[in-house]
């Protein structure tokens, strides 16, 4: 009865999500589990893609493989799902080919910092012109629950049994530390924040990381009696401290500590393409055009 | 019960798809005005879903719909509302771009003579299978340094800033053989260059090219192995990794050249074959083809024939990435920032290329790939013969070997052997078909190659006991003598 009522609202007004001109609506609903956030950070890019005013024919999105692996499927853009770890130097070719087109990775953190955090390193280091988003749940969705590279001290994973011992890493810390030019971190909880830091990352010219802390109810939350995804956001509201330009050695992440949000890193570092063309522009004068890439 | 009324209470309301709605709770536990509840039905799998239960109070921030995983819950303001439906608007999908007028260029095409150094050069291997990959119109390597191979990349980074294109020395072999696959999918022809232990590294994504019918040359100057081996020495040990070095069904195409004139020409070719049958092309060399030096003409741009990809026409609407017809099975291409808005993915897939976790897919899919090579082997074989038509013995080889193989069949006709040779060019897809033929006549095939014999298990599968089948193995480090090559001859013939 209420669904008629609604259907009925729906006739009559006609509206749209708008998060829906932005999917492949034949594929939704998704894979993700009830109350995963990674759903809620899609809304949140596709507000930035609204407010960024840009020609999404010009947005490409790579993804490597997991639960976040899966968010270039769902995306009504040019988009690649690619192999585990690899959506970084997948990105840097395609960018590089075309740097007309602006090219967003988006992807989990067991993909972008274990299996390739190589790629993560270099391609900060390099400050090729992309930007990075990293749904961070602590775990390995996809495969059932296993210790990742941001799994902090003590939390239960299927392969972390009796609880983790093995340090993490502060994402903020390394992408800062290899160079990136603009680096936040927000939680699902701060939808309308990581909105804008999407907005601004798509603006940004360089290497741009920006971690959102996602609850993995199904199996993060449930190992470690966290509840399930609604209370993990009441976690993020209660626990998290905005501080803006925070020293990134300082917002290393605890089990049940307080988590450091904002934007801490944007600064300017000539690209890896404009640092190419000025180069040779320089070093072979006359003899270098410029590159613009295909039909550029 | 309260139930959602379109009656103007507060100001704005919700819009909810219960079917898709998987009982979070974000939506009603973060609505700032608390107007939301979860009704007592369930929806068809289940869950309950909220309902608009104090509709007064509803502002229309949409926060629900910023928060909801699932997309399917938000909000709007009457007064939004009421402007779209004055303007009689309904907010539309981004507008469908118009399709791409590229011209569909399967035709071969002069080559672009940026990238031809036409005319008599002196140069080694690995040289000139970079400019065979220029001339092709290749604008994109990504590599990682490695014995022997590293002059390929080298030549291309000196090269590159004058011709118009990008070299990147990536971080390790994983990502430049995605690196390339990337700007292929940006409008791009790439190459990868490798060897032995990098080849090892790439493996996974040759079977994402193949997958996702990426196409692209990967070359692999082989050296002496398993592992570090032997880094400066040639070997042929990589033949079946070539073949089946990742995992699961696929095809791909092998050309193994045996000196630094056909690096270059079969660099053209085997950047052609990858553009029609959107495959990977692994390109075989060895040490000692890659470092030999030797003449090599480079002809004017206009001689050389490049074939294009093969862009669609098709408007957006009709297009479909990985569709192909029944006197076709090769789809059509596009790129990213055409406006087809394609996805492309390792999973298996559908037409559209959306992932289709299902046996039928798989087999529809994977049959394909297989079948668009497997199907297309006599027209795709590239062997060069030297009186094997009458002969007893015949001695095939390919790449360096050749080389030691062609005068020791001379020294045995010397001698009275009637011996011919088959080279093989094209290795993959075998030409097995041509080895069954020659089986009815010839009574011993002889395959010297620097492995532990790889390829002569292809001849032995092919004559299925037609014939006798001799291996000489060599496990590499230099080439074979002639005279172990002779003897054999002189063996067989007897």
């Amino acid at each position: 009865m209420s669904e008629n009522t609604t259907a009925t609202l729906l006739r009559d007004i006609d509206s749209i999500n708008p998060v829906m001109p932005y999917l492949r609506q034949e594929r939704i609903p998704h894979i993700w589990c009830p109350s995963c956030g990674i759903g809620t950070t899609v809304n949140c890019f596709t507000r930035a893609l609204t407010e960024s005013g840009m020609n999404l024919d010009e947005i490409a999105i790579v993804s490597g493989i997991g639960c976040t692996g899966r968010v270039a499927g769902y995306m009504n853009l040019d988009s690649f799902h690619t192999t585990h770890g690899r959506a970084i130097p997948f990105a840097t070719g395609l960018k590089l080919a075309n740097p007309k087109l602006k090219v967003v990775v988006y992807s989990g953190d067991g993909d972008l910092t274990a299996i390739g955090g190589n790629h993560l390193m270099h391609a900060a280091r390099r400050n090729m012109d992309l930007m990075v988003i990293c749904v961070n749940n602590f775990t390995y969705g996809m495969t059932g629950g296993q210790v990742a590279p941001t799994t902090p001290l003590g939390a239960k994973q299927t392969t972390m049994p009796f609880g983790n011992y093995e340090a993490p890493f502060s994402l903020p810390f390394l992408a800062d530390a290899c160079g990136a030019t603009y680096v936040a971190r927000w939680t699902v909880f701060h939808v309308r924040q990581l909105a804008k830091a999407m907005l601004e990352g798509l603006r940004k010219r360089g290497f741009v990381f920006i971690e959102a802390l996602s609850p993995c109810p199904t199996l993060y939350q449930r190992r470690n009696k966290r509840g399930d995804g609604v209370d993990e956001l009441k976690f993020y509201k209660e626990n998290s401290v905005v501080k803006h330009g925070a020293d990134t050695k300082e917002v290393g992440l605890t089990f049940n500590g307080p988590i450091v949000v904002g934007k801490f890193v944007d600064r300017e570092r000539p690209t890896w393409l404009d640092a190419m063309n000025e180069h040779f522009a320089k070093v072979l004068g006359s003899e270098y055009t410029p590159y613009g890439g295909q039909g550029g | 019960m309260n139930q959602t009324s379109p009656e103007r209470q507060g100001k704005g309301t919700v819009f909810v798809r219960p079917e898709i709605c998987k009982g979070c709770s974000f939506c009603i536990d973060f609505c700032p005005t608390h107007c939301l509840e979860f009704t007592k039905d369930f929806n068809a799998k289940g869950y309950h879903f909220p309902i608009l239960t104090r509709p007064e109070d509803c502002s229309g921030c949409d926060l629900c719909g910023l928060y909801c995983p699932d997309f399917a819950i938000y909000g709007e303001r009457w007064k939004d509302i009421d402007a779209r439906q004055a303007k009689g608007a309904v907010p539309a999908p981004p507008a469908a771009p118009k399709s791409l007028a590229a011209p569909r260029a399967q035709d071969p095409e002069p080559a672009d003579p940026k990238g031809v150094l036409t005319g008599i050069h002196f140069m080694d291997g690995d040289h000139a299978a970079c400019e065979g990959a220029l001339a092709a119109g290749c604008r994109f390597v990504a590599g990682y340094p490695i014995t022997p191979s590293t002059e390929v990349v080298e030549r291309f980074a000196a090269r590159i800033p004058m011709v118009g294109g990008i070299f990147i020395q990536m971080e390790d072999e994983l990502a430049s053989s995605i690196a390339v696959q990337g700007a292929v999918w940006g409008g791009q022809k790439s190459l990868s260059v490798t060897s032995g232990p990098g080849f090892s590294l790439m493996m996974e994504h040759i079977g994402l090219a193949a997958i996702t019918e990426t196409p692209g040359v990967w070359v692999d100057v082989q050296r002496g192995g398993p592992s570090t081996g032997l880094p400066t020495l040639p070997g042929q040990a990589d033949m079946m990794q070539a073949k089946w070095g990742s995992h699961g069904d696929y095809e791909i195409i092998a050309i193994v050249p045996n000196s630094p004139q056909e690096c270059f020409d079969l660099m053209i070719k085997a950047f052609n074959l990858s553009e029609i049958y959107r495959c990977p092309v692994m390109f075989m060399m060895d040490e000692v083809v890659g470092h030999m030096v030797e003449r090599v003409a480079i002809p004017p741009a206009s001689e050389i024939k490049v074939v294009p990809r093969k862009w669609t026409r098709k408007p957006k609407d009709e297009y479909r990435a990985f569709a192909t017809t029944e006197d076709d099975p090769v789809p059509e291409m596009t790129k990213a920032g055409a406006g087809y808005r394609i996805h492309v993915t390792g999973l298996t897939h559908d037409e559209r290329g959306y992932p289709a976790m299902n046996a039928g897919a798989q087999a529809k899919l994977v049959r394909r790939l297989v079948g668009k090579i497997r199907d297309n082997a006599d027209r795709l074989m590239d062997v060069r013969e030297d009186g094997v038509e009458g002969a007893d013995v015949v001695v095939v080889s390919y790449g360096i070997t050749s080389r030691i193989a062609m005068s020791a069949v001379e020294e045995a006709r010397k001698r009275g052997v009637k011996v011919g040779h088959l080279r093989l060019v094209v290795a993959w897809p075998f030409p097995a078909n041509r080895m069954r033929e020659l089986a009815k006549t010839v009574k011993v095939f002889i395959m010297p190659e620097l492995n532990m014999g790889q390829m002569v298990l292809e001849i032995e599968r092919a004559v299925a006991g037609a014939a006798r089948v001799v291996s000489l193995p060599h496990a590499g480090g230099s080439v074979h003598e002639p005279e172990t090559i002779l003897a054999a001859i002189l063996e067989a013939g007897r």
